[in-house]
């Protein structure tokens, strides 16, 4: 069987919500296993003293994009069908800084304030309920800023297409990039880390 | 060696798994595309449901925005290209359709003169596996009689004077001019002799590139080489940008 099941047709809408759903249990689970139901946990990343959720991130990455990568190879996987969000590049870069402001701000991203909320704290629920709070805001102002929501487009860009580079090249500059992070995340650790 | 390997860290060991793999990638090429097959139930059912359709309505409101989440496909030959293309759209002949530079995880919107060139496009694509492939309904026809040359109420209402306006402002953009209701009834045989607007299955212009339709007016030359219009110019710059 070939992947991406979905766009493949192997199951309908209502599976994909099911699966969805498990996906989304066991991404919540290893996300709290990692420590990421704590604000306190995920902030101290800010303050250069615990680069866990860089490391983990990032080891999300390389992981995902060599499986990606070797599993296209082998014919498994059709890469060519796999979902890329189309670049806007102003919204988007307004957008990872709101985003970013808002993780140093109430200490959670979307993702873990759910995995922190599931383990009863409190913050963590505010949380949640900022985020349908923040979506009604958004699309009541959407009128306001359709304009620069629609700028700045595109298209869906990848790194080889941007550089014009082998997809191979790509992957491994990206490897050599994450081990280069860890490697630099653990000095400023030992820097400015508190137990370590 | 094995003392060696012994002798590192956990991370150390998937930093090493993770190096490897990486330059293991260096000498791979992912491919682009697996078995394909056609599902005639699948399709069917889509062309009922019509969930394959952008209105020119809606393309319109996309151009202007600026949205560059989908491509634009002019399917005609290069001479009517050079005449005439909605802004951002791209020249792929029918006939170069297959080698065509399109990725399957894209949204391409299909156009010709009708209906029929774009359809048959459409299921060319569908059938290798193009997910995103949706046909511009009725065509460059109905792209000109809604968009370019809108037909206006007269004697508006209150609410029907506002769409005349808007659509006035849009036909504007794109280098048109709205038309009375009874300019349209005066110039009704030559439209008669064109498909009825909407149906995309029946396109007489389309099915004889050669022939040139009946237009009732001509299409504005705002895509005239190196002399675009200034409501044409944000839509020029952004397709050259976007060059993927």
């Amino acid at each position: 069987m070939t992947a991406p099941f979905f766009k493949y047709g192997a199951f309908g809408d209502e599976t994909s919500l099911v699966i969805a759903f498990v996906i989304g249990i066991g991404f919540g689970f290893f996300l709290e296993r990692a420590g990421f139901g704590s604000a306190r946990k995920l902030v101290s990343q800010f303050y250069l003293n615990d680069l866990a959720v860089f490391k983990v991130m990032f080891t999300a990455i390389v992981t995902a994009m060599l499986g990606v990568t070797y599993l296209s190879w082998l014919g498994v996987l059709d890469l060519s069908l796999v979902y890329l969000t189309p670049t806007y590049i102003w919204p988007q870069i307004a957008g990872g800084l709101i985003l970013g402001v808002g993780f140093v701000v109430g200490g959670y991203c979307p993702g873990t304030s759910v995995a922190s909320m599931a383990t009863g704290r409190l913050d963590g629920l505010a949380f949640v309920l900022g985020l349908p709070a923040g979506t009604l805001l958004f699309a009541e102002l959407f009128p306001l800023i359709q304009r620069f929501y629609d700028s700045g487009g595109f298209g869906q860009r990848t790194l080889p297409d941007v550089f014009s580079l082998p997809y191979g090249v790509v992957v491994f500059a990206v490897v050599l990039m994450a081990i280069g992070g860890f490697y630099g995340a653990s000095l400023l650790e030992r820097r400015f880390g508190t137990e370590r | 060696m094995m003392r060696w390997l012994s002798a590192l860290t956990l991370n150390q060991k998937l930093a090493l798994l993770a190096l490897t793999l990486g330059v293991g990638a260096l000498f791979i090429s992912p491919t682009r595309g697996g078995a394909v097959s056609i599902e005639p139930d699948e399709l069917a059912a889509m062309v009922q449901k019509e969930v394959d359709h952008v209105t020119a309505d809606d393309l319109a409101d996309w151009i202007i925005q600026g949205r560059a989440d989908y491509r634009l496909i002019d399917l005609r030959d290069e001479k009517a290209y050079a005449e005439y293309h909605i802004p951002g759209a791209e020249l792929v002949p029918v006939a170069q359709l297959p080698d065509a530079a399109l990725a399957r995880n894209e949204k391409i919107v299909l156009y010709s003169d009708g209906g029929i060139h774009s359809a048959q496009a459409w299921f060319l694509l569908k059938a290798r596996g193009y997910k995103g492939a949706y046909i511009l309904l009725g065509g460059l026809d109905t792209w000109r009689d809604t968009v370019v040359y809108p037909v206006l109420a007269e004697n508006p209402a209150p609410d029907q004077a506002e769409r005349n306006a808007k659509l006035s402002a849009r036909a504007a953009h794109f280098g048109g001019a709205p038309r009375a209701a009874s300019a349209v009834v005066a110039s009704a045989p030559a439209l008669g002799s064109t498909p009825a607007p909407g149906s995309t299955a029946a396109s007489a212009s389309a099915a004889a590139p050669g022939s040139t339709p009946a237009a009732p007016v001509p299409m504005p030359k705002v895509q005239a080489p190196g002399a675009p219009a200034a409501a044409t110019a944000a839509p020029a710059a952004r397709k050259k940008k976007e060059g993927c």
